[in-house]
């Protein structure tokens, strides 16, 4: 088997004696897909932060291509891309002005900036304040910040967080496609026909402890169809 | 390389914010009101209205920076820019280096717009200030909002979101500015009186704002106005080398509080 592109041993997460997040362990493989449920405090972005160096585990280790962040950091975050649960845009600036400036950050090409536009249906309002866009064309322009420099882990906490059901269903197909492509993804979500649709491994979380996890087809196989809602309430009861 | 990328942004920003705007209308209309004022004849060197000019731009610019720089050092963490940009390959002290650049650049162009309009106003009416006169008042202003955006800075990093800096800064800007007199009378009635001259010495070097004015009246040829507690300082600046001196000390200035908080920006992001 091929080096996984996220290896995570044990990683939890203590502030001043209160934890906040007990050990995890987990590993994704190109082309894989994480989603991390469960409800609010359950730990899932202190995860994600503490996979894209936000946050420093206070126990275990996380490696990205079999990087550290403490060891180099600069070349660990070169594997990623991530797209954050809270973030406002700047006023002033239109998605051409906001992507190429990120790009810029990577070195990237104006062309690759109109190429992850494209990509996530952004093309025909480039011109645009984001200001003045939807929810759902923000959280698609932030996806596209995410996928520029076609990274080989892309991390999305919340990616659907207050969006409507036909966006739901583009960023099922957003997250599919960039499986396809070759990146390994993990999301943090509360929508468990989100991940099921999109996801083939899953985590459930529960006030920071990692309470179930596996392949999405065992769960589907063990509860039916809809079985990730079902192998949640079984978590919340047990 | 980010540097001018974070820099560029800025600039972006700056000039598309309306705060910028209300700035530039606010300084313009004040230097145009005074030119009004004292149009009767042309002005140059230190006079009563140079002497209002250098108060108001005391008043208004340093403030001004303070504002603009730490809301927009807080806006980053407020919003989640920070959060994003510590994923990216980019160097802590870019970021803030960056920021200082292209806010610096917004800040001057804003007060060289206005002391062009009222150079021009000025000339069209045949009177206003010299143009030396002129370029000492810009001089004046850009070193107080060099000095003024590194201490914004350090505001920025300090306070957690907008309110906290504006705390911090109005209260900055009161101390240095409207209190300092006070403060120094207050200050310096417990010292004993041979070190009165060199305590105040060393305290203009404390404030960013003092340090500027005084060596601008001196430059001005009002070095006299100051009192004779002054001399020594008059002396100093109005040689050659006190000009290097005052550079020096600015820069130290600006090297600190940029270097402050860099540090602190990558001890939180180091620490997570």
């Amino acid at each position: 088997m091929d080096e996984p592109v996220l290896r995570i041993e044990g990683a939890g997460k203590t502030i001043k004696g209160q934890t906040i997040l007990r050990p995890v362990s987990l590993s994704l493989q190109r082309g894989d897909v994480y989603a991390l449920c469960g409800g609010n405090g359950a730990g899932k972005s202190t995860l994600l932060r503490m996979v894209m160096g936000i946050l420093q585990p206070t126990a275990g280790r996380i490696e990205v291509n079999g990087l550290s962040w403490k060891d180099n950091r600069r070349s660990y975050a070169e594997q990623m891309g991530y797209m954050p649960d809270d973030y406002s845009f700047a006023r002033g600036l239109t998605a051409w002005e906001t992507l190429s400036f990120w790009a810029s950050l990577r070195g990237l090409s104006r062309g690759r900036t109109a190429e992850v536009l494209e990509e996530v249906g952004l093309t025909g309002v480039r011109n645009k304040q984001v200001a003045s866009f939807s929810k759902g064309m923000r959280q698609r322009l932030l996806f596209a910040q995410a996928l520029l420099s076609r990274p080989s882990l892309l991390v999305l906490d919340e990616p659907t967080n207050g969006l409507d059901p036909y966006w739901m269903d583009a960023f099922v197909e957003l997250v599919k496609r960039a499986a396809e492509d070759g990146h390994a993804v993990i999301y943090s979500t509360h929508q468990l026909p989100v991940a099921e649709a999109s996801a083939n491994y899953v985590l459930f979380l529960q006030e920071g402890s990692a309470v179930k996890q596996g392949a999405v087809s065992s769960f589907l196989e063990e509860y039916g169809p809809g079985g990730l809602h079902a192998a949640f309430s079984d978590t919340r009861r047990g | 390389m980010n540097m001018l990328h974070i820099a560029r942004r800025e600039i972006k920003l700056g000039f598309r914010n309306p705060w910028a705007y209300s700035f530039l209308a606010l300084f313009t209309l004040f230097t145009l009101v005074l030119l009004l004022i004292h149009s009767s004849s042309s002005i140059s060197g230190y006079t009563s209205t140079t002497g209002s000019m250098l108060s108001l731009i005391l008043y208004l610019l340093p403030l001004m920076t303070l504002l603009i720089g730490s809301f927009s050092l807080t806006a980053e963490k407020e919003e989640g820019s920070w959060q994003l940009l510590s994923t990216y390959p980019l160097r802590t002290w870019s970021f803030i280096l960056g920021k200082y650049a292209g806010l610096a650049i917004v800040l001057m162009t804003v007060a060289a717009f206005a002391y062009g309009v009222s150079g021009v106003a000025g000339a069209l009416a045949g009177g206003g200030f010299q143009l030396r006169t002129l370029l000492l008042f810009l001089v004046f202003s850009v070193l107080l909002i060099l000095l003024f955006l590194a201490v914004a800075l350090l505001i920025g990093t300090a306070a957690r979101n907008r309110w906290q800096a504006l705390t911090y800064g109005v209260a900055f800007w009161f101390f240095t500015v409207i209190g300092w007199p006070a403060l120094l009378i207050a200050g310096l009635g417990f010292v004993p009186y041979l070190w009165i001259k060199p305590a105040l010495i060393f305290l203009t070097f404390l404030n960013p704002a003092e340090l500027v004015r005084l060596f601008v009246v001196v430059k001005l040829g009002g070095g006299s106005i100051l009192g004779p507690d002054y001399y020594k300082w008059v002396d100093v600046m109005s040689e050659p080398l006190g000009a290097i001196l005052f550079a020096a000390v600015c820069l130290l200035w600006i090297v600190a509080a940029s270097g402050v908080s860099a540090w602190a920006w990558e001890r939180g992001r180091s620490r997570g």
